[in-house]
């Protein structure tokens, strides 16, 4: 039985299968096919939030595996699964006050806080360093950079509202089109990468074997 | 100083400066606000317009794909525009992206109390917490075709039915989308609702509008807030000042200093480093 269900024709047979009974209803209003794709949608939902169950055992097993061998850093995985299994205590107590309360506002609130704030001191000194009119098209980008950070000073479009029109130029061509290429671009290469997977060129998705050309 | 130790000093400056500075254009315009005028960008307006046509019972699933660090950033939008629903007389359904995120709804209703209590809002009658239900695609997928199927309580494991999630089935019952995203589930959403007709709108964070801005000209979002920035013109247009306003005199003050940096930096540019490689 194990052989059969590790037939690579067959998985991808199993995936083909489930990929039309999602994707031809988009298009096909079959009432019967329509209901089938729900309820395997809802599976694979209730599925997916099962694996976390899964997650947090296999991350508690490998956390200690490294905190027994004293690995390098072993004290971050202790830690992990010391505050992992210590949230799942504290949410017994409730979520709405008590430790898990705590813990969500005093805690975690400020660290992630923190976290991104000081992306902004990172942002602010690669910009301020790499802006360098160094050639014609690094003048061109200094130059637009330049007018769009300024408008979006909002004091500016309050004394200079000449400039709005200018930097909305900029965003609504130039960064449009930058911005439509990039979407097209992702949407395209996931129709490819769906297409080679179900032709079989793309068996990394079953976890086994590499790609073919 | 001498000319050529100037110019030195502004090709070669220390990134620490650039931190210092920031920080005391930042915390100073926060602990003394100043009040600076602001305009409000045409974007902004098209997305108070959008939210302002909602109407009373209107079903509104106001989604918050976000951590606590990009509440932060857009936590104006969201107070501000859960205001406007909630003086609608709306019904909010509130669901999260992230398991961060089912701190930030207490932190918004604690914000709107006097709202809520104005409007006569009750728990379940007016408004439900759903908590994080929207960890993947097929979560998001199975939201839009089964409803009743994939959720059955709120947050706290309280059942929906007796709420008025109860007349929601598929995509086509909600009125509103209200999306809040760092960039969590927004794409499902788009997949799964939008593009299937559920009108939408969209508050993000800075880097996330190049490539959202798209969905506003297609016609697939009704309209876009940017950043912290739309937050507190919203707050502007709203008439409730809030954390948004209070952060732009350190939002201009920071600007202002990072282009005064870059000026330094290619006057150092032309005055030093250029000369010292010999490009004269």
């Amino acid at each position: 039985m194990a052989e059969i269900l590790k037939n690579r024709q067959l998985q991808i047979a199993v995936m083909a299968l489930a990929f039309l009974l999602v994707f031809v209803p988009y298009f096909i209003e079959v009432p019967a096919l329509e209901a089938a794709s729900t309820k395997l949608i809802t599976i694979t939902a209730i599925v997916n939030a099962v694996t976390l169950i899964l997650a947090l055992q296999s991350q508690i097993r490998r956390g200690l595996n490294i905190v027994q061998r004293r690995q390098t850093g072993w004290y971050f995985k202790a830690y992990m699964i010391i505050t992992m299994v210590l949230m799942v205590v504290f949410a017994f107590f409730g979520r709405e006050t008590g430790p898990y309360h705590w813990v969500m506002y005093a805690v975690v609130n400020p660290l992630s806080s923190v976290n991104y704030g000081i992306l902004a001191f990172y942002m602010a000194s690669t910009a301020a360093r790499a802006f360098r009119a160094r050639n014609t098209q690094a003048l061109l980008l200094l130059t637009t950079g330049f007018i769009v950070l300024l408008y979006q000073a909002p004091l500016t479009g309050a004394y200079a509202p000449w400039l709005e029109p200018i930097a909305l130029y900029f965003g609504d061509t130039f960064g449009m089109a930058a911005g439509r290429m990039f979407l097209i671009s992702v949407t395209v290469g996931a129709i490819v990468f769906g297409v080679r997977v179900l032709m079989g060129k793309e068996t990394s998705v079953l976890g086994v074997g590499k790609e073919e050309v | 100083m001498s000319d050529n130790s100037l110019m030195k000093t502004l090709a070669t400056y220390d990134r620490r400066w650039v931190y210092l500075v920031l920080f005391l254009v930042v915390v100073g315009p926060l602990l003394r606000p100043i009040g600076m005028p602001i305009s409000v960008s045409p974007d902004t307006r098209q997305y108070y317009e959008a939210i302002s046509s909602v109407e009373e019972g209107d079903k509104i699933l106001f989604t918050l794909n976000t951590e606590f660090s990009g509440y932060n950033e857009i936590q104006a939008g969201i107070v501000a525009t859960m205001r406007v629903f909630i003086e609608h007389n709306t019904k909010i359904c509130v669901a999260v992206g992230h398991p961060e995120a089912t701190g930030i709804p207490e932190l918004v209703f604690n914000q709107l109390r006097s709202e809520l209590d104005a409007n006569g809002y009750v728990y379940g009658e007016d408004y439900v917490i759903l908590g994080y239900v929207m960890p993947n695609e097929a979560s998001v997928a199975s939201m839009s075709q089964d409803f009743q199927g994939a959720i059955t309580q709120d947050w706290l494991g309280r059942s929906i039915d007796d709420t008025f999630l109860s007349e929601i089935n598929t995509w086509e019952d909600w009125d509103l989308i209200a999306d809040f995203t760092t960039g969590l589930a927004t794409t499902y959403l788009l997949n799964h609702f939008a593009l299937r007709g559920t009108p939408m709108t969209v508050n993000c964070i800075g880097v996330m509008i190049a490539s959202q801005k798209p969905y506003v000209d297609s016609g697939v979002y009704l309209a876009i807030l940017q950043s912290m920035r739309g937050g507190a013109e919203l707050e502007y247009l709203t008439g409730h000042p809030g954390p948004g306003l209070t952060a732009m005199d350190a939002f201009t003050f920071g600007h202002y200093m990072l282009l005064l940096f870059i000026i330094a930096g290619n006057v150092g540019y032309y005055g030093y480093t250029r000369q010292q490689r010999g490009g004269g």
